[in-house]
């Protein structure tokens, strides 16, 4: 089960990252077409991951994700491997 | 800014195949490099009608951005054509150990020497100008190694050359394919550990975005991947060219980007990186402009 001030917490910061209306993040809506990525936005996404939640990514971590409840299990998982919950 | 569809972009390939430049290297070795040189002073010319599109934005920088009449024009033509042919020579020559019948100049800035001689990695941004792989073995006189990010299909060329040849690089590459979203974590990942990551800051390609910036005068679109990422990692970012000034000599330039070395996530930050970066790019081309190698509509 996923803290839901940890997903308030990741939709605000995606939200304000990717300048998307926070009414378009839903669980089941894919990551990549909701925010409208390309390759060289997963560097912001890489870098605001890192500022935000306080671990380093690497390549394979992203490998599956395919939406917003995905990405919520990969950052509720990192974090609980740290154990600490992001501020 | 979105990546839209272009036809001012590059395709990935540089002119001259890889029988040319085995050509060359075979000249070079034989017969030494007058020989080859006074071989390419002739070869240049079938370049000027049989390569239209590059001859064509060869003219259209001489004419319409350099204000340079019909004749001057064609002269120019050849100079920049035989200025290409010059450095593919010499960075063979130079890559078989021949280093040491070329004179070099260092400009390097008390700044970026402390830059090249920290531990931290730095992002080196350079262009198709000039000769920079001619100056890439003296970076190893800092004692780090130097990543350089190249697009695949020049990759492949070069990587075939280098094994028909059993040479070994001065550097390593990160190739950089359809799929960019691991170079970027090996681009990250050897800046961490250290190293020097080498990327060219003016082509375009079909997977970047680009921005529409200021450039000798008129307006010309650049790549913003690698600003942002300078932008993002943080890391100190030096601009550095090898000008060719006369036979067998060169001179390398470096300068500091001065608003580089933190990371940050506003977007404003990569297109001040590269304002600095056009800014220095267009004193290096103003001195010698024969030796701007994009072919292909790079001024919209």
């Amino acid at each position: 089960m996923i803290d839901a001030a940890l997903i308030e917490k990741i939709n605000s910061v995606l939200s304000e990252e990717f300048e998307v209306d926070i009414e378009k993040i839903k669980p089941e809506a894919p990551l990549m077409e909701t925010l409208d990525l390309d390759s060289l936005d997963l560097v912001d996404m890489v870098v605001l991951i890192e500022h935000n939640f306080g671990f380093t990514v690497i390549a394979k971590d992203f490998v599956g994700i395919k939406t917003f409840n995905d990405f919520y299990h990969f950052i509720n998982s990192r974090i609980d491997e740290k154990g600490e919950f992001p501020k | 800014m979105k990546k839209e569809s272009s036809r001012n972009e590059w395709s990935g390939k540089s002119r001259g195949g890889a029988l040319g430049y085995l050509s060359f290297v075979y000249i070079i070795k034989t017969f030494g490099l007058t020989a080859a040189y006074a071989l390419l002073s002739i070869v240049v010319i079938y370049f000027i009608p049989f390569a239209p599109k590059a001859t064509s934005s060869v003219w259209y920088f001489s004419r319409k951005i350099l204000g340079n009449s019909r004749f001057d024009s064609l002269i120019f033509l050849y100079k920049n054509y035989f200025s290409l042919g010059v450095a593919l020579i010499d960075k063979t020559a130079v890559a078989s150990g021949k280093a040491d019948e070329f004179r070099f100049e260092f400009n390097e800035p008390e700044e970026v020497k402390k830059i090249l001689n920290d531990k931290r990695g730095a992002i080196i941004i350079g262009a198709h100008f000039g000769n920079w792989e001619v100056g890439a073995p003296f970076f190893d006189k800092y004692g780090k190694d130097m990543r350089v990010v190249m697009v695949d299909a020049e990759y492949q060329k070069i990587k075939m050359i280098l094994e028909r040849e059993k040479r070994v690089d001065t550097f390593k590459v990160i190739p950089i394919s359809e799929d960019i979203f691991s170079n970027i974590f090996e681009i990250r990942d050897a800046l961490a550990d250290g190293a020097y990551v080498a990327i060219q800051g003016d082509r375009l390609t079909s997977i970047a975005k680009n921005e529409t910036v200021k450039f000798m005068g008129a307006d010309a679109q650049f790549p913003l991947g690698p600003f942002i990422m300078a932008a993002r990692f943080g890391f100190p970012v030096v601009f550095y060219y090898a000008v060719r000034t006369g036979f067998k000599h060169y001179s390398f330039h470096f300068s500091l980007c001065p608003v580089s070395g933190v990371s940050s996530q506003n977007r404003v930050f990569e297109k001040q990186i590269l304002e600095e970066y056009v800014k220095s790019l267009e004193k290096v081309v103003k001195i010698a402009p024969e030796q701007w190698y994009n072919y292909y509509k790079f001024w919209i």
